[in-house]
């Protein structure tokens, strides 16, 4: 079964025929059956047992030429070629060109197409081939596939036509057989980069659009219909044959314009006026806002004008943004506010404007304006004495966060706390009553600003101002109140109480709970000796109400001092 | 595992008639087949012959093919005039079977297992 092309030339005999040649054959051929076989055109060859050759029937040189021409001929363009019978069976297969066998064929004879291991063809396919075989129909470029002993995939093209005999019957089909593998190969590895700029056109994240001249899409990625199902909004799965500015046109409610803004930049871009259009819209989806940026450039390429629209969602984009807009904002309405405050507070301060004084606070602003210009901002300092008993009085203060301590003193030495003021309040109320002297010891206990006015001015404001008046005849009378309260509580109430209800209207005075009070100052306040204020004081500290050290206090938990104190804080507190 | 042969019964020569497998040959059965290279009758009976050993003795034959254009002394030696013919070598005695083989009722009784058929 080898491919054998030249076994004519290999024939002795093979020219010979006629009557010699018949007699020549009965010369050698002499049982029954051999006979018979050759009258019924079975036999291809006799051999000469005297010369040790055979030589081919007249049929079959016939058909072994033939044969050979045909072969010839399809050397040019196949590798094989074959034979089947008429049923379908391989008769034959060999290679048209010499020393082409078959590499992987060699089952072949006996077995029908369909059942050789060919992987590609599926069982329904198969099923079509052979109707076509019935019909006697002829077949062109069946290509099939195998993976060969070595495990590689072989590819060959098969293509056959049927035969038949001087009476037209069927034969059979015969046909030829190529070895595409290399071209399959190439083919492969040809649309490989293809391959992958479809892949990562699919991938992509972006809904990319190719539109011809008339708007229709003739290429979208899958993402494009993806997106169909998750949001809406213009150009949301425009599928591959429909008219993307159609679409766009008959956007209708919130959508309509960005609508005919996108179809106008289509257009825009097919007519070559721009060469670039950026579009950004809002949709709402189900799942929320979604915001879109929409880009159309002109596809490059000679051919015919076409554009490429790519839609992006860049919703998470613009939440990221609009957060970190939003920190920024906030950060700086924050730096606006403080410095606003900032440079408004030197600012009023600076115009005697500054009104963290609740007694100045509480007067009409209309009726104080002569007032507030006869108002200085100053700073007092810690120790410093505003006024000494039966000094005259110069100016009143008005404090912002200062604290004054008002004592009365003993034979000019030992002095004991009747009244503290801060922004609640005023130092110099004497002057108000008609006194121009003072009767107590003004002591600075906390540094801070207040407001200060000059004597003469204050009383002429005075006089003008009702107002003012009544403010400082019910402060004064408060005052008072404290200051009798005060010295029963003194009397009566043990020093931890006493201290607990100081510190109280200290906080109520200064606005903080915290600030420095020195032991002395405290001592003074409560008319007792140092030892008792640092007794009392640890009493406090000891139940955490309290922190002190070094003169500085804080006050930790105000309700409890509160319980700790003695009545008094708050029958004069609200005066 | 064959599908049904779309032409089955067509032609009178090579009538396949489908008859249940015979008995197991517990032999290896050795065949000689003599052929005329790519000549008609040859190819017809190399593919008849291939197909009744694939259906009838499965893996227990052994098929040799013996070109007589390329080694005609062969031939000669084991006294094939014609060809195609078909020489059953082992079990002996050797038996002889010329043609296209077409018929495959006188193939599988040369075989040795054409008793079992009807």
């Amino acid at each position: 079964m080898k491919s054998n092309p030249r076994a004519l030339d290999r024939n002795p005999v093979g020219q010979e025929s006629g009557p010699g040649f018949d007699g020549r054959i009965l010369q050698l051929v002499k049982s029954v059956p051999e006979l018979r076989a050759i009258e019924s055109g079975q036999v291809d060859a006799v051999v000469d047992p005297a010369t040790g050759k055979a030589f081919l029937l007249p049929d079959a040189q016939r058909a072994l030429r033939e044969q050979a021409r045909v072969r010839s001929l399809l050397a040019l363009s196949s590798d094989w070629c074959w034979e089947q019978d008429e049923h379908y069976r391989f008769v034959s297969l060999s290679g048209t060109t010499p020393g082409n066998s078959a590499p992987g064929y060699e089952g072949i004879i006996g077995e029908l197409l369909w059942d050789l291991p060919f992987d590609n063809v599926q069982e329904v396919d198969w099923d079509a081939h052979q109707r076509r075989l019935q019909w006697r129909a002829t077949f062109r470029d069946l290509e099939l596939r195998r993976t060969d002993r070595a495990g590689g995939v072989r590819w060959v093209s098969i293509s056959g036509e049927p035969t038949f005999d001087e009476q037209d019957q069927f034969m059979g089909y015969r046909g030829t057989m190529r070895d595409i593998t290399l071209r399959k190969q190439s083919e492969f590895l040809a649309q490989k980069p293809i391959r992958l700029a479809c892949d990562t056109l699919e991938a992509l994240a972006i809904q990319v659009c190719v539109l011809d001249s008339f708007g229709t899409v003739i290429m979208a990625n899958k993402r494009s219909g993806a997106f169909a199902a998750g949001t809406r909004g213009i150009g949301a799965g425009v599928p591959e044959g429909a008219n993307y500015l159609g679409v766009c046109d008959r956007a209708r409610g919130n959508e309509r314009a960005d609508g005919v803004a996108i179809a106008a930049g289509i257009r825009q871009v097919i007519a070559g006026e721009s060469p670039l259009f950026r579009h950004e819209y809002v949709c709402n989806s189900p799942s929320g806002r979604c915001w879109f940026n929409l880009t159309v450039t002109p596809f490059p390429g000679d051919g015919a004008t076409r554009v490429v629209v790519l839609r992006e969602n860049v919703t998470e984009r613009k939440r990221v943004d609009g957060a970190a807009r939003a920190v920024v904002s906030r950060k700086k309405a924050a730096e606006r506010e403080r410095g606003e405050r900032v440079r408004g507070l030197d600012h009023r301060v600076a115009k005697g404007r500054f009104i963290a004084n609740s007694l100045l606070a509480a007067l009409p602003r209309k009726d104080t304006q002569d007032l507030h210009a006869g108002l200085e901002p100053v700073t007092l300092t810690c120790g410093e004495v505003l006024y000494e008993p039966g000094e005259p009085i110069r100016h009143v203060y008005f404090p912002n966060d200062c604290l004054v301590s008002l004592l009365a003193t003993v034979e000019g030495r030992d002095a004991l706390e009747v009244g503290l003021v801060g922004r609640e309040g005023m130092v110099g109320v004497s002057l108000a009553l008609g006194m121009d002297v003072s009767s107590v010891r003004a002591l600075v206990q906390r540094t801070g600003t207040a407001m200060r006015m000059d004597a003469a001015g204050f009383r002429r404001e005075l006089r003008k101002s009702l107002p003012l008046q009544r403010e400082l005849y019910r402060y004064t009378h408060a005052k008072l109140a404290q200051a009798r309260q005060t010295a029963a509580c003194n009397r009566f109430h043990v020093v931890e109480a006493r201290l607990a209800r100081s510190l109280l209207m200290a906080r109520d005075r200064v606005g903080s709970n915290q600030f420095l009070l020195t032991q002395e100052f405290l001592a003074d306040m409560l008319g007792v000796r140092r030892v008792a204020v640092t007794k009392a004081a640890g009493t406090l500290q000891h139940r955490k109400l309290i922190s002190y050290t070094r003169g500085k206090i804080r006050i930790l938990d105000r309700k409890g001092l509160k319980a700790a104190s003695c009545g008094c804080y708050e029958a004069v507190k609200d005066l | 595992m064959r599908k049904a042969d779309p032409g089955g019964g067509e032609m009178s020569r090579t009538r396949t008639k489908r008859t249940a497998s015979g008995p197991a040959v517990a032999t290896i059965v050795m065949l000689r087949l003599y052929i005329a290279s790519d000549a008609p009758n040859s190819v017809r009976a190399v593919a008849n012959l291939v197909a009744i050993c694939n259906e009838h003795l499965q893996d227990k034959f052994k098929l040799e093919i013996i070109d007589v254009l390329e080694t005609p002394l062969r031939a000669v030696t084991d006294g094939i005039l014609v060809t195609p013919s078909l020489a059953r070598v082992s079990p002996s005695p050797m038996v002889k079977v010329i043609g296209d083989l077409g018929d495959k009722r006188t193939v599988l009784h040369a075989l040795g297992i054409g008793e079992s058929i009807e």
